[in-house]
């Protein structure tokens, strides 16, 4: 399946940080894994502690609709 | 708990086991595409239904052109047509015919004629000639024109009108003067003053590529002609040849004709690939009770005015078939009647790889049944869609994510929240009440009220059974899912001695009397028979009865139910579209899951038959119309006093059924439940309630959020609003928390959201 692939980049403009180590979340990359399919994407991470940010907005637009799109493979 | 396997990988490559024979034979049953009486009998196929349409609405430059397709010269044959139309026409079972005739007269008279442009047409190569002046020649010469033949007629006449007047001399003036202008206006070359005789016969053969003739002609020229009907084609002289007597015998021999002349051209035998010629018999159904206006507007000799028209055409009962769609808001949202849709979704279960569209229609219907009962065919759309569904399943391409939510209530129902206890003091019993886990969620206190009151007023012991039918994984299609529920209920029946099962919901009895050897009753039966306990009462006001389509076509519970409504001294209002014929009001099937939209719409569709508040004998139909503000009650509700009041929302519903166990098990059987204490305090701001019960996020899971938090100190922080977020896999799914501390221990929720995908830090 053709899924562009940094289908999402984010600028976390010092906003968000990691509560554990006390640091900014910097853009990272991570990857969707989803039945059997997996995307590499750009997301903020910590980079300490490697925590992986899926925002609200994400979640329910791009990640959503992928979703829908797989479940009807 | 139990989770629901979710399936490995897209990349499974099964073949699918529903046989094409059976749904083209329940494909087949749909007479939507059949066309109407008066089309299918005439000849030359005038899609009559969409020219009366515009006709009635004045439109008569699109009737004309309708009109137009079928008479190259529409006043010649409105005239002089036996409209075997009228003959077939619904109407005329119920009073006057349609006069369709006449309309098309008034269209053809009063419509504006399409501008030609003909002349600007590519012609085709091959020419043909017509040798002879009665109407065959005038109509095919029309035809051929309109298939871009160059063709040319070979006629005695001096003159277009006198050509005219040999064969239509039968119009009057005015339509005399419009048909020669528009045969002026046809690309047709004329060769006057030219009878036909053996020698010119000769030239234009050796001229033109295909040569017709009128039979008077041909058989001037050989006595022996003799043409072949379904071509109009005489083979040994290669000649294409037809009568002119009769208007219709005519038009529908020159079409003949022309197909035949069509085919020769490409050097084609004319036999072949002739399509559908002639009138049909037709299947399509009409519902003969939209006929009001029965009387035919009087024909006066000069034809109909152009208003006269217009209101005989608005007669027409545009006959289509479409009572499903009536009915159900599930066609209606689609849009698309059975025959099509149920093609298009067989057609989604055969596909191996690649997009399943239509998976969401699939989930959407609910299984409800009304379809079979309105449909004059018994067209079973449910059967469809629940076999497109068990299929798919079958082959592992059915996607979790509609039903997990379902699934995973059911898997609460008959795991934490399940309860089997025969009554106490009892071994064994002789019933056992099966409530429904719909009424344990959203009407505990009535649950408990027939309960006591089964207890007390019925012999030989009366058992508990809390927990879910299996309809669920039924309507999901999970057949394996549905056969262990069916073991497993099973098995705790014989524990109880095989009672007799009192169901409290129609769609238990329904599914559980599938199970070998277990007798049912609906607990309003019983009802019957005890009597009314004491407090029961009816509203005071009328009210709206509805059916569940657990109850379709169960008419001694119909029946009972309003027995017990009369004697609880209810006043019934009626409403349409009741009893066998009642829609589902959107549970049904797993359709509010897989698509709240449209499940909305048929929620809508119920309560539009009134605004009188609702009294249901299903859970499910009670809480969905309440959940609408409407009000509704469960006639249990009413048998019992109780009043299960406002909607619960989904975290509600399990703790209800929990709470109920719970309560049962300590108060009748003197059980105690360790109770889960958490171990920290937690609120939601009222948007996260909302936002929660949208988006299918259960209290459960923001508690598994907030505890793993508790354990590792993980959330992010963000800065703009000051929220911290902080999430946990469950199951399929990973969830996401945005909450502010109150304090060491305390929490306060304002977001949640989920999304299945997983998520990994990714390296290099
Ligand atoms: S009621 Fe619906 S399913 Fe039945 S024939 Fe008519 S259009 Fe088809
Ligand atoms: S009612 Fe209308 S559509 Fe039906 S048969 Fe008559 S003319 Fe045709
Ligand atoms: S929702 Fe009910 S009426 Fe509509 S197609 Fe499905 S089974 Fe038929
Ligand atoms: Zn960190």
């Amino acid at each position: 399946m053709a899924v562009e692939k940094n289908y999402y980049t984010i600028d976390p403009q010092g906003k968000l940080s990691c509560l554990k180590c006390g640091v900014p979340l910097v853009k990272g990359k991570a990857k969707f894994m989803y039945l059997d399919n997996g995307f590499p994407v750009e997301l903020p991470v910590c980079p300490v502690c490697g925590f992986v940010y899926v925002p609200e907005e994400l979640a329910l637009g791009k990640v959503a609709s992928v979703e829908r799109a797989l479940e009807d493979k | 708990m139990a989770q629901i396997r979710e399936r490995g990988s897209t990349h499974v490559y099964k073949v699918n086991k529903i046989s094409r024979e059976e749904i083209e034979g329940m494909v087949s049953l749909c007479v939507y595409e059949q066309p109407p009486f008066c089309n299918a009998a005439c000849p030359l196929k005038l899609d009559t239904r969409a020219f009366l349409e515009a006709a009635a609405a004045g439109n008569f430059k699109k009737a004309l052109q309708l009109y137009e397709k079928i008479a190259p010269f529409p006043l010649v044959l409105a005239r002089g047509c036996e409209a075997p139309c009228e003959g077939k026409c619904r109407l005329g079972e119920v009073g006057d015919a349609v006069a369709i005739r006449a309309v098309e007269e008034a269209v053809a008279r009063y419509g504006e004629a399409s501008r030609g442009g003909s002349i600007f047409r590519t012609k085709k190569k091959k020419t043909v000639a017509v040798l002879g002046s009665d109407l065959f020649c005038l109509f095919l010469a029309g035809e051929l024109e309109k298939k871009a033949y160059p063709v040319t007629v070979f006629c005695p006449e001096p003159d277009a009108e006198s050509f005219l007047r040999s064969m239509a001399g039968f119009l009057d003036d005015g339509a005399f003067r419009l048909e020669l202008r528009r045969l002026k206006s046809k690309d047709i070359q004329f060769e006057y003053n030219s009878p036909v005789t053996r020698e010119s016969y000769e030239r234009i053969r050796g001229g033109f590529d295909v040569v017709c003739a009128s039979e008077p002609v041909a058989k001037s020229l050989f006595p022996a002609a003799d043409c072949l009907p379904e071509l109009m084609y005489w083979e040994a002289e290669n000649l294409v040849m037809g009568r002119g007597e009769g208007v219709m015998d005519a038009a529908f021999g020159a079409k003949k004709a022309a197909l035949t002349v069509d085919r020769l051209a490409q050097g084609l035998d004319p036999r072949n690939t002739r399509g559908q010629e002639g009138p049909v018999e037709t299947r399509l159904y009409t519902d003969l009770s939209a006929a009001v206006r029965l009387q035919r507007e009087p024909v006066p000799p000069e034809g109909y005015t152009k208003e006269q028209a217009v209101g005989e055409a608005g007669r027409c009962l545009r006959c289509r078939c479409e009572e499903c769609l009536k009915s159900c808001a599930y066609l209606r949202h689609y849009k698309k009647h059975p025959g099509l849709l149920a093609r298009e979704i067989y057609n989604n279960t055969q596909i191996i790889m690649g997009d399943h569209q239509l998976n969401k229609p699939m989930n959407s219907c609910s299984l409800c049944g009304q379809c079979t009962v309105v449909c004059p065919n018994g067209f079973d759309m449910a059967r469809v869609c629940h076999l497109a569904r068990q299929n798919m399943v079958s082959t592992d391409k059915m996607p979790l994510a509609p039903h997990e939510f379902a699934l995973m209530d059911m898997l609460f129902s008959n795991g934490d929240a399940f309860l089997c206890r025969p009554q106490p003091g009892f071994e064994t019993c002789r019933y056992v009440f099966f409530p429904g886990c719909q009424a344990s969620a959203i009407a505990p206190e009535t649950v408990k009220a027939a309960y006591l009151d089964l207890c007390r007023r019925l012999e030989g012991g009366v058992g508990l059974m809390l927990g879910c039918c299996g309809a669920i994984c039924d309507w999901a299609g999970r057949t394996e899912l549905e056969e262990q529920t069916r073991e497993f209920l099973d098995r705790e029946l014989s524990r109880l001695g095989n009672p007799i099962v009192i169901a409290g919901c129609p769609t238990c009895k329904k599914e559980l009397s599938r199970h070998e050897g277990l007798r049912t009753v609906g607990i309003w039966e019983l009802l019957l028979q005890l009597g009314l306990p004491e407090g029961g009462r009816g509203l005071d006001r009328p009210a709206a009865l509805h059916d569940s389509c657990g109850a379709r076509g169960d008419p001694e519970t119909q029946k009972a139910i309003r027995t017990l409504a009369a004697r609880l001294g209810c006043e019934l209002v009626e409403t349409p579209d009741s009893g066998d014929r009642s829609p589902c009001c959107g549970y049904g099937g797993l359709a509010a899951y897989a698509n709240p939209e449209v499940a909305g719409e048929m929620t809508a569709s119920c309560l539009e038959r009134s605004d009188a508040p609702y009294i249901s004998y299903c859970m499910a139909c009670r809480d969905r119309f309440a959940r609408q503000g409407h009000e509704s009650r469960h006639i249990l509700e009413l048998v019992y006093g109780t009043d299960a009041g406002a909607p619960p929302d989904i975290s509600e519903k399990r703790r209800n059924r929990l709470n109920l166990k719970n309560e049962l098990l300590w108060e009748l059987w003197q059980e105690e439940t360790a109770e889960m204490k958490l171990e920290f305090e937690l609120k939601y701001t009222e948007e996260a309630r909302q936002m929660m019960d949208e988006r299918m996020i259960l209290t459960d899971d923001v508690i598994a959020v907030l505890e793993d938090f508790r354990r590792t100190g993980e959330a992010i922080l963000d800065g703009e609003d000051g929220l911290l977020v902080a999430r946990c896999r469950v199951g399929n799914a990973t969830f996401w928390v945005k909450f502010t501390r109150d304090g060491e221990d305390a929490y306060t929720v304002h977001r949640a959201y989920s999304h299945r995908m997983q998520v990994v830090k990714r390296e290099g």
